[in-house]
């Protein structure tokens, strides 16, 4: 059970594979993901969103730490790599959702989803494009009519067209019926605009997290003459001959000769990822 | 009174204007060019997430800033609605008609098109300082 | 073969896997095409009278000696069912969910895992069954012709797994082995493998302690003509008993008699020698230890009760890792 409001919650949530070579896919992961929230969760290639989704999902256990997620009728989860059974027909596919998920399907949703990808119910899952297979992987995680929504590298196999329009479909979902949703992406604009909560990962480490409104808020992008910028945290720092531009997190107004601007969520993304992989070095 | 949806937004994410208030602008846009009247109803936050992909709580957010500044109204279970108009609407309206004398005659001077609009915006800027949006 | 009625998990299974259901009934329709057809060929040469009364198949009819033929292999096709089942398990239903990914799917709708495996396990079972039920009954058409002859007897390996009832606790031993298997060794091919061994290892080692299983009953008579196993019995053991009744080792007359000259070249001496060898050492009586054919229940049985534990601890561990892996 999660505590009220409380769709997703990770408390010193960590992973480690077997094997002696690898190490740790994530680590020390704290994190308390509001209900109704759309959440991106980024981070480069190997930050850990896989493994946090498919703890989340109950697909694994975790090594230490614990997570809290709705029980498994109550979650739906899009893996990576789209998985389907190839023999199936697309109809059947969709009625396998029926079947494994007794009470909960609605196959107007799914059914939609689907046939806004202009092929037949009858072909084959294995004879399906990329795209065509999120779309047929999406309709069965919104057919499942679930509180919480996990999406892992959901838009990556779309054109741009499909995107925008599987985008807004379940943002509809969300709009209708409060669905929290997590979807993870190693590009940022795929999300941006659609997120309102923020959850960055690198090296296994949760970096950012919150509201995408509170993060920029909180931070300032500042240029101007080099100067002591204390008591703000700065984030990154760049001089460049006599001009200081840095990224700080904000404790209390700025004061001094600097500009200040609110960063974009690109800026602070950005600058938080450099700022851990050096520190990671 | 007009049925289904009468406006739809459209979003520019690299406009670096804040989405919620791209909603909000162009409300109020159509509020002015009179395509929105009191009683019309602005689409429901799904209506809109459908078809732009932005997350809904922008939207909510959006309509509620509208609804502070006393534009629309939001009506359990029906909808947002359209409470009041916006500017001065109507081509045929008399402050239009003095601009568009004064516009003549600023050309007649020899203004360029680039002074006027200098000239406008420093008016504006002077008796509107302070208003946002 | 509607699958209109099922439900869940069990649909589910069914639907992905039609093709091997339909292979299930091609291969009873063509067993019994072949049974058939070969009662049908032999039904047309009339059995030959003997002097003594009694009617034995004509020395010219093809058709008998190619049933004779097909209902041996058919038994071992038959001993194939409980391998093949375990494979399938292994392989195609447990492994590859793993390998392709699929099981990311499978576990996070509604149904448990153990649900979501138990509706795979029960209904392969299930199809096994009805397949093997099936066949074994094709084979008893061919068997009420030929049983009892030369190879074909109710002890014979082959005969005794069709005839019987441990086929059906070796499917589900192997149902239950691939299910562990096929988890342990998330590849489909290699899970495949290792359960074939296994499977082969097992209906390889329960064959040849079958017959320890019960003791064998021991007739004795005296020395000389030959000594016919009553009971339609499966002789395990014969030979000589001394005056203590002790048994005796044949090898020290053999070895007597092979020391002696002339043996090799003399007709009946090697006998003669032999014999006298034995009389000098007392070995008057012979014996004959055998299992009578009433001991073929009680053996099924128990070697059934060995396999249903095996599949029981083995679908438990199967279980077990299952609920240790995911949530």
């Amino acid at each position: 059970m999660t505590r009220d409001g409380i769709a997703l919650e990770a408390d010193l949530l960590g992973k480690k594979y077997g094997g002696r070579a690898r190490g740790w896919a994530l680590r020390e992961c704290d994190l308390a993901l509001p209900a109704g929230r759309v959440c991106a969760l980024v981070g480069p290639n190997g930050a850990g969103k896989s493994t946090l989704l498919a703890l989340a999902a109950g697909l694994i256990r975790p090594t230490e730490g614990t997570i809290e997620a709705p029980a498994r009728e109550r979650l739906a989860y899009v893996a990576q790599d789209k998985p389907l059974h190839p023999r199936l027909t697309v109809a059947d596919t969709l009625r396998m959702g029926r079947e494994l998920n007794p009470g909960r399907w609605d196959d107007t949703v799914a059914r939609r989803i689907v046939e806004g990808g202009g092929f037949s119910s009858d072909t084959l899952v294995r004879d399906l494009s990329g795209g065509q297979r999120t779309r047929v992987a999406l309709a069965l995680a919104l057919g499942k009519r679930a509180e919480l929504l996990l999406l892992d590298e959901p838009m990556a196999d779309l054109d741009p067209l499909a995107r925008h329009q599987l985008m807004g479909l379940l943002m509809a979902d969300a709009a209708e019926h409060g669905t929290t949703v997590v979807m993870s992406s190693h590009i940022l604009t795929e999300l941006e605009g659609s997120c309102d909560h923020l959850v960055l990962l690198h090296g296994g480490k949760v970096r950012l997290e919150g509201p995408v409104d509170d993060l920029l808020a909180a931070h300032t992008l500042l240029t101007g003459p080099i100067g002591d910028l204390a008591p703000h945290t700065v984030v990154e720092s760049r001089t460049t001959g006599r001009q200081l531009t840095a990224l700080i997190r904000r404790e209390g107004p700025v004061e001094g000769p600097w500009e200040t601007s609110e960063p974009s969520l690109e800026d602070l993304l950005l600058a938080h990822l450099r700022t851990t992989e050096g520190a990671s070095a | 009174m007009v049925q289904g949806i009468v406006v739809e937004y459209r979003i520019d994410r690299r406009s670096g204007v804040a989405t919620y208030l791209q909603i909000v602008q162009q409300t109020k846009q159509a509020l002015r060019m009179g395509l929105l009247e009191p009683g019309d109803r602005l689409p429901t936050a799904r209506e809109v997430v459908e078809a732009t992909a932005i997350n809904p709580n922008t939207v909510l957010k959006a309509y509620r800033e509208l609804e502070r500044e006393g534009l629309v109204e939001a009506r359990r279970g029906l909808g947002t609605f359209v409470r009041a108009t916006l500017g001065t609407g109507p081509a045929d309206s008399p402050l239009r008609g003095e601009l568009a004398d004064w516009a003549r005659r600023a050309r007649a001077e020899g203004l360029e098109r680039e002074d006027v609009a200098a000239l406008f915006t420093s008016v504006l800027k002077e008796h509107f300082e302070g208003d946002d949006a | 073969m509607s699958t209109l009625a099922l439900k869940g998990p069990y649909w589910v299974t069914l639907r992905q896997y039609r093709r091997t259901l339909w292979l299930a009934v091609a291969a009873v329709a063509a067993s019994l095409a072949v049974i058939g057809g070969l009662r049908i060929w032999d039904a047309q040469t009339p059995d030959r009278h003997l002097v003594g009364g009694g009617l034995v198949p004509a020395d010219e009819n093809r058709g008998y000696e190619t049933l004779r033929l097909a209902v041996e292999s058919g038994s071992a096709y038959l001993l194939l069912v409980p391998l093949l089942v375990g494979v399938f398990v292994a392989g195609p239903l447990v492994a590859r969910e793993f390998e392709s990914g699929t099981y990311k799917l499978s576990l996070t709708q509604s149904v448990s895992p153990a649900a979501w495996l138990r509706a795979k396990l029960v209904s392969t079972t299930a199809v096994a069954f009805l397949t093997l039920l099936a066949l074994m009954g094709v084979f008893r058409i061919g068997w009420s012709r030929v049983s009892d002859t030369y190879y074909l007897t109710w002890a014979d390996r082959g005969p005794y797994e069709a005839t019987g009832i441990v086929l059906f606790a070796y499917v589900l031993a192997a149902v239950a082995v691939g299910a562990l298997v096929g988890q342990l060794i998330r590849r489909t091919l290699v899970a495949m493998a290792a359960t074939g061994l296994v499977m082969g290892l097992v209906l390889l080692v329960m064959g040849s302690f079958r017959w320890s299983i019960l003791s064998v009953k021991t007739i004795t008579a005296p020395a000389g003509p030959t000594l016919w196993t009553p009971e339609n019995g499966l002789v395990m053991d014969s030979g000589l008993l001394t005056a203590s009744g002790a048994r005796f080792d044949q090898l020290i007359c053999w070895e007597e008699a092979a020391r002696t000259p002339g043996t090799d070249v003399t007709e009946g001496l090697w006998g003669k020698v032999e014999a006298q060898c034995q009389a000098r050492h007392g070995a008057t009586t012979q014996y004959v230890d055998y299992h009578p054919e009433s001991h073929f229940w009680p053996t099924q049985l128990i070697e059934s009760g060995i396999l249903l534990a095996l599949a029981a601890v083995a679908a438990y561990a199967a279980f077990r890792v299952l609920r240790a892996r995911h949530r």
